[in-house]
């Protein structure tokens, strides 16, 4: 109980982009939801960047930043109230809370005084957290299996104790989990497809990474290198030649493509706050384009964000080149992990979504299960209403 | 001069086997009056399951039938201790104080204690450094156990001594419990304790089989009482032996109060009374209104007529002439019914964990 007495109180406040910029940089990864060149990208909502302050102690006197967040306000129709949503966010060190010592709460209470004052009637958060991972031989066989439906029917790799103590103190702080069973969730995915990029705590090599992939993966990426594709790094101008493609692939897969202008967006508001922040990759056979892909990184952490791939020329395997192109890219730089996104739990062989996972283990990679999204309803009777109008819609 | 509970052995024993065989790693509870059996005569069926469950090569933790037996108190172990061989679990929680301090030191590490609060650790390892042990959390019953926070403060003390594992004690069901299983499964992880098993009671076997799945690196302990001693009650029979019988006419002066008999028939003294706990209902857990009407008729009738009783002759359960004595009961039969003769045996029935029963025969 006296290590309660004795825990500070942490003073949370607006504070300006460039020192939210400054301490993402600080740590080692971040969301890319959550760098303040995010905030513009989504233009239709009201954005603000906070973060959390440590008092000066005896000692020092300078207080000390020990967590930030972009906060997206979505508006209720009709009413000048908010949906605070801090997507893959905040930004904190999460793995502290794995200690008996660190309190949730002690964050969460001056986040939630905050957004109330600015007009909130609830809170959403994604602490970018896993809880669980299962390898890629795992999930192979899982899909094999005629018992296994969903990634839940097996024993992960590891279940992680930073995850369950975050779970927990959510649990504990009456947080509500948004998870959903099956398909994608409104907001970000729980599950999602991570390759390692470190063995033992060092850097991999390209070809330890090769060797992960199955045989096609490895395969393609040789015929596509044989074949003469080549992968360059685009301009704003090749923007447009990648979003017909991509409205092109939208159209074969059946998804609702984005707007060429969210697409000049991002990389207005991306590629000025890093030099790889948001990277287009371009993949040629002779003069044709082949496959494109735009991919972000934060930190150690490397994201492959959006995929366009032409119906014709499959056979010189531009996706396997570009894929392959954005892991090499990550591993110069650093990265720990690349992420390939979200995938849904579903292990299902008749299940439509199951094909994007088994695209995504020929990687080698695992696929991990986040804390999720939860809510804090702060008017109860608003939250409830938006609740029931996110569910009709 | 008997109740008896009797017992059809093989049907019994049967029933015993196909639960154990439904229910790895199962581990049978024989507590308070031993669900009527006797906690004596549960440890010698535990051992005998154990035995069989050895023999079918179910050896491992979460493959054993029996290898635990889960007793309530400290003062139950000595009961068992000698007709079972296992290790003993205790489900009430230990405390630095009264029976738990007075453990036989011969059995000490055969017991393993259920810890609920972060300090009973530090108080039982203190005295027993190697002491066995279950941490208890607690459930929405809100009964003994330890929250996340609780255990999270754990730290390395739950790296001493010998840590088996994580208890839960669900309420019986409402609904599903999975997902609170689920939730309390994520504290104990959260305070990354160096154990992976998980002893558990009132889950359904669909529930049972949900968690073998998700948590298949876990070892699940299935504590199980009720279902395992009591589930086959075609196989239990309950009986009493007719004393006396006494006709009576309308008006007839009878028993201690000194009642008067409502019109002819017969008085009959049958065994079984308020020591064997006849007559005195365990609370039934029907909270609805029909049945606490149903309760508050009943005391109606006792004020002013004659109450049914347990005892039932030719199917017909029947009416207790006056409050049950202590070792037998007075029935009042109406005239027309047939009469059985002294020494017959009439059927009884009874809620087993609140019955002593003067014999127990098994077939």
């Amino acid at each position: 109980m006296s290590s309660r007495d004795q825990a500070v109180r942490l003073v949370l406040r607006s504070v300006s982009p460039e020192e939210h910029l400054a301490f993402v940089r600080a740590q080692e990864s971040a969301s890319f939801l959550q760098v303040p060149a995010w905030g513009p990208v989504k233009s239709e909502w009201r954005r603000e960047s906070v973060g959390w302050f440590r008092p000066g102690t005896g000692d020092e006197a300078a207080e000390v930043m020990v967590g930030a967040a972009l906060v997206l306000y979505r508006q209720l129709p009709k009413v000048k109230r908010f949906l605070a949503y801090l997507p893959e966010g905040p930004v904190l060190d999460w793995a502290s809370f794995s200690s008996p010592d660190v309190h949730l709460g002690d964050y969460t209470a001056p986040l939630l005084a905050h957004l109330k004052k600015k007009g909130a009637f609830g809170v959403r958060i994604g602490p970018p957290v896993v809880t669980r991972r299962w390898s890629s031989s795992q999930i192979k066989d899982g899909i094999a299996d005629e018992n296994v439906r969903r990634l839940d029917d097996i024993a992960p790799l590891e279940r992680s104790v930073t995850g369950a103590a975050v779970v927990s103190q959510l649990n504990e702080l009456g947080w509500i989990p948004q998870s959903v069973e099956g398909g994608f969730a409104a907001g970000q995915p729980q599950y999602n497809f991570h390759v390692p990029l470190t063995v033992d705590g060092r850097a991999k090599t390209e070809d330890e990474v090769l060797k992960s992939m199955n045989q096609l993966w490895r395969r393609n990426i040789k015929k596509a290198a044989k074949e003469g594709v080549v992968v360059s790094r685009g301009t704003r101008d090749d923007l447009a030649a990648f979003h017909a493609l991509y409205v092109h692939t939208a159209e074969r897969d059946h998804f609702t493509p984005r707007p060429l202008s969210y697409f000049q967006k991002m990389w207005d508001s991306l590629t000025p706050e890093e030099d790889d922040r948001f990277v287009l990759h371009l993949a040629h056979h002779e003069d044709d384009l082949v496959a494109a892909t735009i991919s972000v990184r934060v930190g150690a952490h490397s994201w492959y964000s959006y995929g366009a791939s032409s119906t014709e020329k499959r056979e010189v395997r531009g996706s396997n080149a570009v894929q392959w192109q954005m892991i090499r890219s990550a591993l110069a730089a650093g990265a720990k992990v690349y992420d390939m996104r979200g995938i849904t739990d579903t292990l299902d062989a008749d299940d439509a979504h199951v094909g994007l996972i088994q695209f995504k283990v020929g990687t080698g990679g695992e696929a991990v299960e986040y804390v999720g999204e939860w809510d804090m309803p702060i008017n109860k009777l608003l939250y409830t209403a938006f609740d029931i109008y996110m569910k009709r819609r | 001069m008997t109740l008896t509970l009797t017992v059809d052995g093989d049907r019994w024993r049967d029933h015993l086997i196909s639960v154990a065989e439904a229910t790895p790693g199962l581990v049978p509870v024989a507590k308070g009056n031993g669900y009527g059996f006797g906690l004596g005569r549960l440890a010698r069926r535990a051992q005998w399951l154990a035995e069989r469950g050895a023999a079918l090569g179910h050896t491992a933790p979460g493959e054993a039938w029996g290898d635990v037996l889960a007793v309530g108190t400290y003062d139950e172990l000595a009961e068992v201790a000698d007709r079972f061989d296992g290790s003993l679990l205790v489900l009430t929680p230990w405390r630095p104080f009264g029976a738990a301090l007075e453990v036989d030191p011969k059995l000490a590490d055969r017991v393993i204690h259920t810890v609920s609060r972060p300090e009973d650790l530090a108080a039982l390892l203190e005295r027993q450094s190697d002491a066995r042990y279950v941490l208890e959390v607690v459930t929405s019953m809100l009964r003994h156990g330890m929250d996340a926070r609780g255990l999270r403060s754990l730290g390395d003390l739950a790296h001493r001594g010998r840590l088996e594992g994580v208890a839960l004690h669900l309420p019986l069901a409402q609904g599903s419990h999975l997902g609170q299983v689920r939730r309390l499964i994520t504290d104990a992880i959260s305070a990354g304790l160096p154990t992976t098993t998980l002893w558990v009671s009132h889950l359904t076997s669909i529930e049972l089989a949900a968690l073998r799945a998700s948590y298949s690196d876990f070892t699940i302990r299935p504590r199980i009482g009720t279902q395992l001693w009591l589930g086959e009650r075609a196989a239990l029979t309950v009986t009493a032996q007719v004393l006396d019988v006494h006709p009576v006419e309308r008006g007839d002066l009878f028993g201690y109060r000194g009642r008067t008999a409502p019109k002819n028939g017969h008085v009959l003294v049958v065994s079984g009374g308020t020591a064997h706990g006849i007559g005195l209902e365990a609370p039934s857990g029907d909270l609805s209104l029909k049945s606490r009407a149903a309760t508050l008729a009943r005391g109606g009738m006792d004020a002013v007529g004659f109450v049914r009783s347990p005892f039932a002759i030719d199917g017909k359960q029947r009416l207790f002439a006056e409050p049950p004595h202590m070792q037998a009961s007075m029935l009042f039969l109406p005239a027309g019914s047939r009469v059985p003769a002294v020494g017959d045996e009439v059927e009884v029935r009874v809620r087993y964990t609140a019955t002593t029963f003067d014999r127990v025969v098994v077939s």
